[in-house]
């Protein structure tokens, strides 16, 4: 299993970096993440006349810059399904070889995570550059930052798995399946503005989330006073948080094996781990 | 055998053709409800809440909303055109469509034809289930200027879409990259989620000529009390604009095609794979 | 009017390098100097290892790729510069494509392959049942694609090519993955469909000797992207006719055997193979009479003769002969 993921890392990191020469390499991981936070930026900037320096920004803005992690693992192992059973025909030698399918699939994951670290980086420095981001060096928790770290990387890798599982067996008729749903779930997770702003019907699916939760523990780490300025999780401690976090991650990582147990067994059984559904 | 069509017969059965996948399979496949519908509207929703948490004027809601509707044509022209044809290529499918004595501007049209119908659902959904839930009224001040905004901005949109399918002859595995990278700066600088007004007069010019930046400005001026206030330019400029990028798109498209298919021959890139 | 279906002047094709690729990577000339006629009506054969250059030819043939010397024209227009006439008139086939959409049934995928060259649907429908029928595929024209096994999924390949009714077809190894039996059902309908009509002219790429004795008309021996010879595979065995081919089963030759035998005056080639029992050796003498000393040598070893025959040359030979390799050989490097 460890070398399934090991190589698998090492393959999604050849996938996801080499693809462009250096510059235009660059140029993606700089643009994308910055015009998608820009977005936001103008938006808040419009209705606030350009309060950057408010709690409420960096808010948005470290959680919107974090979350880009959700998106580039659920997208990078729903799309290594894809791409391996369509483009590269390649699916089908994985199966065959002796590869533990969900680690190969978690290490494609962990590439994606890896090469959005660089993005993440990247928006955080322009928002402290230019944008007033109350994030300071000497104030961050780093026990605490790299605690979440991991932590996010087991727990996007179990919704990663469950969402790539699911992939298995649908046909390949949307590119951006893994986008779609991090996109869904961007409403939930309390990532751009406290749960409180849902329609308490929905407020539920939020706290049921563990990317909520790890959100927050970021924010802690990162800008303690902004997640303070938040009442939505303020009595829960930090370790409770990292304990929520481990919790759900476990929650999910059964919800996740149960899928691909049963969507492996689909697809097997239907034939689908060869097919190609592109039109 | 019997005659065979040529001129605009062939291309009209052509555009069918390739339309006919894309159609059919969303009766035979529909997870496609799912991911290109249900969670794009969520996602849509999203933003609705930023503005929401942050006390906004309620009519930037509905500027929201028109944005996520009228985003789904960008993201079909991108994904369904663009990358498509990249797809193509990497199948097998593309050396026989250039074999094929078709255009490939037919090709292109039918994939997003076949698209279309996925998209406007998208779009419709988007625009009827997030008024209803967010309480968005449009009142709509001339229906036949608006039909007229929204067909020119569907010609210009697609034939910039069919310039940028030209490109993905050449390129590799930095197509879906590349497409990817399209997406956000795109609804930033059109103003998908805010009036395109709050760039300065330069930037926004320069963003008009993205179709989606004039379209959604002129929508949201015939639809919403504010937006004459909150506009770029005024509708009948905006109109006469996109016009002329209409024009001016579908025969750039027909020349970069022609060009770039020559190019990618020369350079033997239509047939490789994977690489 | 024009006589030639497909005709070459100095055709040459060189890949090279693209700035971003690695530095290590060399030009490579995948094309030399090939010069071809092919009459209308006639089965044209390529015949060459894997990396020859069949399928470059090819490419350029049906317009995917350009020339980088020389030229090109099939059906009189030429392919680099007139490409907007030649499509109407053609169609390819290759072994192992996997074009169409998985979803979609065979008929559905040929019919819309049909539609890109303007067939009516109907005209369209008959000839996919016709053409449906003579592969054996009847019963799977409802079939999703996506669910054909990859001889079937070739079956639908070979109906997509003929389904246009092209002037000329180009078939680039297209019994790759089909079974014997098929693959006999295949060859003998391209010698039918071209023979049907005078204006049909096939150009097939193979490596299988036998596929190209037994189809073509006229076989090129095409390797290292140069045409090495050209002519009816009969006359192209002729070459040999003046040599004589034996085949011989002994005792267990040695190394020193085997050299000694090569090194007799007359001896043009030898090749042995180990066998379960002893070995197994080719000659290729520069006349009969050779053999009375290689006899000799093999008796004054003490190496016992099992069994001798002469065999008729074939266009592995030819291809021995030509570049001074089987193709295997040269495909292993």
């Amino acid at each position: 299993m460890w070398t399934s993921l090991k190589t698998a890392t090492w393959l999604g990191w050849q996938i996801e970096s080499n693809w462009a020469s250096p510059s235009l390499f660059a140029l993606y991981s700089i643009v994308k993440p910055l015009t998608s936070a820009a977005i936001l930026v103008v938006m808040f900037g419009m209705i606030t006349q350009g309060n950057f320096a408010s709690t409420a920004f960096s808010y948005l803005y470290v959680g919107n810059a974090f979350y880009m992690y959700v998106g580039a693992v659920m997208a990078g192992m729903a799309q290594a399904v894809v791409d391996d059973r369509e483009r590269f025909r390649t699916l089908k030698s994985m199966y065959v070889a002796p590869v533990h399918i969900p680690m190969y699939l978690m290490g494609r994951g962990v590439a994606r995570f890896l090469t959005t670290s660089l993005s993440v980086a990247i928006t955080l420095a322009f928002g402290v550059l230019f944008l007033q981001l109350q994030l300071s060096l000497g104030d961050v928790r780093w026990g605490l930052l790299l605690a979440a770290l991991v932590a996010g990387v087991a727990l996007l890798a179990m919704m990663g798995l469950t969402l790539a599982s699911i992939v298995l067996v649908i046909a390949h008729n949307s590119w951006l399946v893994g986008e779609a749903v991090a996109a869904a779930l961007y409403l939930f997770c309390g990532a751009v503005f406290p749960l409180e702003v849902l329609p308490w019907w929905l407020r539920p699916v939020g706290y049921l989330m563990p990317v909520t939760y790890w959100l927050e523990l970021v924010r802690r780490a990162l800008v303690g006073r902004v997640a303070d300025a938040y009442p939505t999780l303020a009595g829960v401690g930090d370790l409770q948080l990292l304990v929520l976090v481990a919790i759900l991650t476990l929650v999910f990582a059964v919800v996740a094996a149960a899928t691909f147990r049963r969507c492996d067994h689909l697809a097997r059984e239907r034939g689908l781990i060869d097919r190609t559904t592109n039109y | 055998m019997g005659s065979r069509s040529s001129g605009w017969r062939l291309f009209a059965r052509t555009v069918m053709a390739r339309a006919y996948p894309r159609l059919v399979m969303n009766v035979r496949e529909k997870w496609w409800l799912v991911f290109d519908i249900v969670l794009p509207l969520v996602g849509v929703c999203a933003y609705v809440f930023v503005y929401r948490a942050n006390g906004a004027h309620p009519d930037l809601i509905g500027f929201v909303i028109l944005g996520g509707a009228m985003s789904a044509y960008w993201m079909n022209v991108l994904w369904a055109m663009g990358n498509q044809l990249f797809w193509e290529k990497e199948t097998g499918n593309l050396a026989l469509y250039i074999m094929a004595p078709n255009s490939m501007m037919a090709i292109l049209l039918g994939m997003a034809l076949g698209g279309m119908a996925t998209t406007t659902l998208r779009a419709a959904s988007i625009l009827a289930i997030g008024s209803l839930m967010f309480g968005v009224r449009f009142d709509v001040s001339n229906a036949a200027m608006l039909f007229v905004v929204f067909a020119l901005a569907l010609v210009a949109l697609y034939g910039m879409g069919m310039m940028f399918a030209s490109m993905f002859l050449l390129f590799g595995r930095e197509g879906w990259h590349l497409v990817s990278l399209a997406q956000e700066p795109v609804f930033l600088l059109s103003g998908t989620f805010f009036p395109v007004r709050n760039f300065n007069f330069w930037v926004a010019a320069g963003a008009s000529i993205i179709p989606l930046t004039l379209a959604l400005d002129a929508i949201r001026q015939l639809t919403s009390s504010s937006g004459a206030a909150l506009g770029f330019l005024d509708v009948g400029t905006e109109v006469a604009v996109l016009a002329g990028l209409s024009v001016v798109f579908l025969i750039a498209a027909r020349f970069l095609l022609a060009q770039l298919e020559r190019l990618a021959i020369a350079e033997g890139r239509l047939t490789e794979s994977r690489a | 009017m024009q006589a030639l279906a497909i005709e070459t002047a100095r055709l040459g094709r060189i890949y090279k390098p693209r700035r971003n690729e690695r530095h290590d990577t060399k030009e490579r000339v995948a094309l030399s100097d090939v010069s071809l006629a092919v009459p209308r009506g006639e089965l044209f054969g390529l015949l060459g290892p894997n990396g020859a250059g069949k399928t470059t030819l090819i490419k350029i043939l049906t317009t995917l790729l350009a020339p980088s010397s020389g030229w090109a024209a099939v059906e009189g227009y030429d392919v680099h510069r007139e490409p907007q006439f030649v499509r109407p008139c053609i169609n390819m086939v290759s072994g192992g494509e996997a074009s169409g959409y998985g979803l979609l049934t065979v008929r559905e995928n040929l019919w819309m392959f049909a539609q890109f060259y303007g067939l009516s649907s109907s005209d369209a429908n008959r000839r996919i049942a016709e053409l449906l029928e003579i592969v054996k595929m009847s019963d799977r024209i409802n079939t999703k694609s996506s669910q054909l096994s990859t001889g079937l999924r070739q079956k639908m390949n070979i109906a997509r090519g003929f389904l246009t009714d092209p002037n000329v077809l180009f078939l680039d190894e297209p019994t790759l993955g089909l079974d014997v039996e098929a693959s006999r059902d295949a060859r003998n309908y391209i010698r039918r469909w071209v023979k049907e009509q005078a204006t049909r002219t096939v150009l097939l790429t193979t490596h299988y000797m036998v596929e190209a004795e037994e189809l073509c008309d006229r076989v090129a021996i095409i390797n290292g992207g140069r045409v090495l010879a050209c002519d009816t595979p009969q006359n192209l065995k002729r070459r040999l006719q003046r040599e004589a081919i034996f085949h011989l089963e002994a005792a267990p030759l040695g190394a020193g055997d085997v050299a000694a035998i090569a090194a007799l005056p007359g001896v043009s080639k030898a090749s042995h193979q180990a066998t379960g029992f002893g070995s197994s050796v080719e000659l290729m003498l520069q006349e009969e009479r050779v053999l009375g000393p290689v006899i000799g040598l093999l008796e004054s070893r003490q190496i016992g003769l099992r069994t001798l025959t002469k065999r008729e040359p074939t266009l592995e030979d030819v291809f021995v002969e030509l570049v001074g390799r089987s193709m295997e050989e040269v495909e292993h490097g």
